[in-house]
């Protein structure tokens, strides 16, 4: 777009930051741009900074004043609505407010062309005022009534700028780092804010235009979203076809203004809504359905926009019905959950309790499992009497419980099954590498607690073991006895 | 109250309701709609009748009908309110401490208590008892003496 170009442009000059540069070239192209007459499609090459006519054109252009000729006439005569039953397109009024529109985009990028250009004019005065107030038409009040003050407290800035960010300019004022502009750039910065001033109320006079006719062109937009609403919408979109093209979505924030920080959290900021925020029904909705609400509006907006854009429906029926829809999509919403019913009481027994597994569930088992030593003190040997606590069958039994022929009654901590598991891999793998072990395996075990035994515990324990377990199927069990033949 | 229940007035009422309860404990209460306890008990059945209604069903029989007065003398029902409970048209005994075993005799504490001794009855029916264990602490059942001829 030409417009985005431009402001490129102009920055890449900024950078160049030569002035006498640019004075050269403004007195040759000057003549170009004169003859130039359409506003929009500016000269690349040939834009300078140092005069606002030849940035902005279009209030000099015939057609702009034309259009704004009729539109105060129109505004003057009313409505007239005896040609009701022409087709539309022929109709005048119908190309005017199409004109009106292209007209209000073209406005619309003007002012930003000229808010760039009061921009890097005032940026050698107060260079951090474009972050503070980024609306272009507020920007070009505020530099209009600051001028060429140094002190902001005898500028009174009610009434145009809220009352935070007017804190924060002051603030922000007393300790920038600008300089107070010369005369004649100062006029004409002052100049480029009259225009912006003025374009901006042309707009709003092509705006309420189109908003009073706004019921002929777009009943059933005007019917769903209300007249002001859409005259905005039409504007920004360019055009009622433009706007029916648009998926929902981007019409929901068609107008959605930018955030302005000034210090406070976004955590409060409301999503982000456009020029349907001001529309009735969602003035009307509760806070806490308003997200909802806008995006129900924005998609029944669009489809009466395309409705309208075919002249699908001139008696404004379909506006009509779309907007009971959202009203009684909205009270539907509101309506309260419906009573919950006391549930009669589950049949005993009919719903099997669920039984959890897994190694944690394992895991809390194994505590409270039989030991292997609780099942061998519950086993006795045939024909053995077994050994009691307090001795001659008084007491607790011993059973299998140190009979081993080891006197001991200790026995070796048995393993758990999951360590079992993990055991026999681990040997397997030991005993399947060809033989290759290290050399520094012994039969011998040695444990820091007894000192040096001579004889492996481990291999003890396996007998014990055996008591509980049963060799004969083990997997990793040996063979129990070699006879020597 | 007893508007929520059945009230069953005749003989082939309570027959019908007997034959055609399947798989549910039923709930048979003998008395009076005027009877204080009577009613106390009436209120607590009523109250808890819809959430035990997935494995009983509670019904309410006027003693003081002619037509019924077979089943009062069947079931031996003196004390009023009795209730008699019944599982596929068997009849459930509950041992709770007092001397008849084939009733429940006179009202619960809470609906909680009403609940626990349907839901004992229900577990032993489906085991396939016909006498049960009442689960609820001395305390809670209400006592009372059996009147016996020529005592």
């Amino acid at each position: 777009m030409a417009t985005l170009a431009d402001s490129f442009l102009a920055d890449l000059d900024e950078l160049s930051d030569n002035e006498a540069d640019v004075l050269e070239e403004e007195n040759d192209d000057v003549t170009n741009m004169e003859e130039d007459i359409d506003g929009d499609l500016a000269d690349i090459e040939a834009l300078n900074y140092d005069d606002l006519d030849s940035v902005a054109k279009l209030q000099k252009t015939q057609r702009y004043i034309d259009i704004m000729q009729k539109v105060e006439d129109a505004l003057g005569k009313g409505s007239d609505f005896s040609n009701q039953g022409m087709v539309l397109e022929d109709d005048p009024e119908y190309q005017l407010i199409v004109d009106c529109n292209v007209l209000s985009v073209d406005i619309e990028n003007e002012i930003v062309i000229i808010h760039n250009f009061i921009r890097d004019k005032y940026r050698l005065k107060f260079p951090e005022l474009e972050s503070l107030v980024h609306h272009p038409i507020d920007y070009a009040r505020v530099v209009k009534k600051i001028g060429n003050e140094t002190d902001l407290t005898l500028v009174d800035l009610e009434g145009l700028l809220p009352s935070a960010i007017i804190m924060v300019v002051s603030v922000t004022a007393s300790t920038t780092s600008g300089k107070p502009l010369p005369e004649d750039v100062l006029q004409k910065t002052i100049d480029a804010c009259d225009r912006a001033l003025v374009l901006d109320a042309a707009k709003k006079k092509v705006l309420d235009f189109v908003e009073s006719r706004m019921g002929y062109i777009a009943p059933n937009l005007s019917t769903v979203v209300g007249s002001a609403v859409a005259a905005k919408l039409m504007g920004t979109a360019g055009g009622l076809s433009a706007l029916a093209k648009m998926p929902a979505c981007n019409v929901q924030l068609l107008g959605a203004k930018k955030k302005t920080l000034a210090g406070f959290s976004t955590a409060t900021s409301q999503f982000r809504v456009g020029y349907i925020e001001q529309t009735e029904i969602f003035q009307t909705t509760p806070p806490a359905l308003r997200s909802r609400a806008c995006r129900l509006l924005a998609s029944k907006a669009t489809l009466a926009a395309r409705i309208d854009s075919t002249r699908g429906d001139p008696s404004g029926n379909g506006g009509r019905s779309l907007k009971e829809e959202i009203h009684k999509k909205i009270e539907k919403w509101q309506e309260p959950p419906p009573a919950k019913q006391p549930k009669p009481l589950p049949v005993p027994d009919s719903e099997p309790k669920k039984k959890r597994g897994g190694r944690r569930l394992r895991k809390m088992k194994e505590r409270y499992a039989i030991t292997d030593m609780r099942k061998l003190a519950n086993r006795m040997q045939f024909g053995v009497p077994e050994e009691s606590s307090l001795g001659d069958g008084l007491g607790e039994g011993y059973g299998m419980l140190g009979q081993a022929g080891s006197g001991k009654l200790r026995v070796s901590v048995g393993q758990s099954k999951l360590a079992a598991k993990v055991a026999k891999k681990f040997k397997e793998k030991r005993y399947g590498s060809s033989g290759a072990t290290s050399g520094l395996t012994s039969s011998l075990a040695f444990t820091p607690v007894q000192g040096i035994e001579l004889t492996n515990p481990q291999a003890h324990a396996h007998q014990l073991g055996s008591g509980t377990q049963s060799t004969y199927f083990s997997e990793t069990g040996t063979f129990s006895k070699i006879r020597r033949t | 109250m007893s508007y929520l229940l059945p009230t069953l007035t005749t003989k082939k009422e309570v027959d019908t309701i007997i034959r055609d309860t399947i798989d549910k404990v039923l709930v048979l209460r003998f008395g009076r709609a005027a009877d204080t306890v009577c009613l106390q008990l009436d209120d607590i059945l009523a109250k808890t009748a819809r959430e035990v209604s997935k494995f009983a069903t509670v019904a309410l029989v006027d003693v003081d009908s002619e037509d019924v007065q077979v089943y009062v003398k069947y079931f031996d029902i003196t004390l009023i309110p009795s209730t008699v409970f019944f599982f596929n048209a068997h009849h459930m005994k509950m041992d709770s401490g007092t001397a008849d075993h084939t009733k429940w005799v006179g009202a619960f504490h809470e609906k909680q208590d009403f609940i626990d001794v349907v839901e004992a009855i229900f577990r032993g029916a489906m085991k396939g008892k016909l006498i049960v264990n009442c689960p609820l602490p001395p305390e809670r059942i209400p006592k009372y003496q059996l009147l016996y001829k020529d005592v």
